[in-house]
């Protein structure tokens, strides 16, 4: 059974883990198509540098961190708001980082947590950023 | 702007004419789609997410293997695709995981465009849709904010685009 690292002690200021990961053209290639993630030409006619990564793949760095804290609780009655600042390039390194921002019991005797969520490029910029709450059993 | 990137609009892609700012209806249906999600996908999304979990993989408390939340993101693209000829950019996202989305079980997804607006010289199209089991408990809800160009809206329309957007409604 997946364990949620997070447990009803959890006080604000805690840590969320942080999830890394480097990614790589071949991360966002889908059969011979031509994508503003995979072709210089595709990305610069719509007014891209270059290719950039697939918003939701980047931002899985988030759910996967999500679902490490709270396990189920993420799952089911999980939520978020994410807003892409900036696009990633496709061979850019990113980690997931997030902080807790408030706790609150709900009617279930659950601890309710919220956090605030964000993505960081490998020049330290945040590329995602947004908030998330998920739920803790009562023990 | 970069200067290698183009200083146009695209006018139109494999898809047809892109759709223009003036053509999104506020309060459109963007219509419904029945959605049964397979181990197939399942396996895939956790592939390309580096996401791997005893849920998804082997079993989990709900009875059976059930998907990482964030494979819902393409249905609702999907419906806008089909009325809205769309590249542009994700700018956001919002989620509710109301229940875990289970193997083998038919859910149906509504979606409908919810506002427009212009901020910094660039236009924006925000829909929303739900997800509802057989029974008609909802599954999940989600609020999309989707940039139309990446160019400023000042910028005239010419020229075909490489990239159509999704183009295939598959995982």
């Amino acid at each position: 059974m997946a364990i949620a690292v997070l447990k009803a002690s959890v006080e604000v200021g805690d840590d969320l883990p942080s999830i890394a990961r480097q990614f790589s053209l071949d991360d966002f290639k889908r059969a011979d198509e031509q994508t503003i993630h995979t072709d210089l030409a595709a990305a610069r006619r719509e007014g891209l540098e270059a290719p950039v990564a697939i918003g939701p793949q980047v931002a899985s760095l988030i759910f996967r961190q999500l679902r490490e804290a709270f396990g189920r609780g993420w799952v089911e009655g999980g939520a978020c708001t994410l807003t892409f600042r900036r696009p990633v390039l496709v061979t850019d390194f990113c980690v997931a980082r997030g902080k807790v921002v408030g706790t609150s019991t709900d009617a279930a005797g659950a601890t309710r947590v919220d956090c605030d969520v964000w993505i960081e490029n490998q020049r330290g910029e945040k590329v995602i950023v947004g908030s998330a709450s998920g739920s803790i059993p009562r023990p | 702007m970069n200067p290698n990137a183009s200083s146009t609009r695209i006018e139109r892609d494999a898809g047809g004419k892109r759709a223009s700012f003036d053509d999104i209806v506020v309060g459109a249906v963007l219509g419904e789609m029945e959605w049964v999600v397979t181990e197939d996908m399942v396996d895939k999304q956790s592939r390309m997410d580096h996401d791997y979990d005893e849920f998804y993989s082997l079993d989990s408390p709900w009875g059976g293997r059930v998907a990482p939340p964030q494979i819902q993101y393409r249905p609702p693209r999907w419906l806008l695709s089909r009325s809205y000829n769309i590249r542009g950019l994700f700018y956001r996202w919002k989620m509710e995981n109301l229940r875990p989305i289970r193997l083998n079980e038919t859910l149906r997804v509504k979606a409908w465009v919810t506002k427009k607006y212009v901020k910094t010289e660039r236009e924006f199209v925000v829909f929303a849709a739900e997800a509802t089991d057989s029974a008609g408990n909802v599954v999940f809800r989600t609020e999309r904010t989707h940039l139309l160009d990446v160019i400023e809206r000042s910028a005239p329309r010419a020229g075909e685009g490489i990239d159509s957007g999704i183009k295939a409604e598959r995982i």
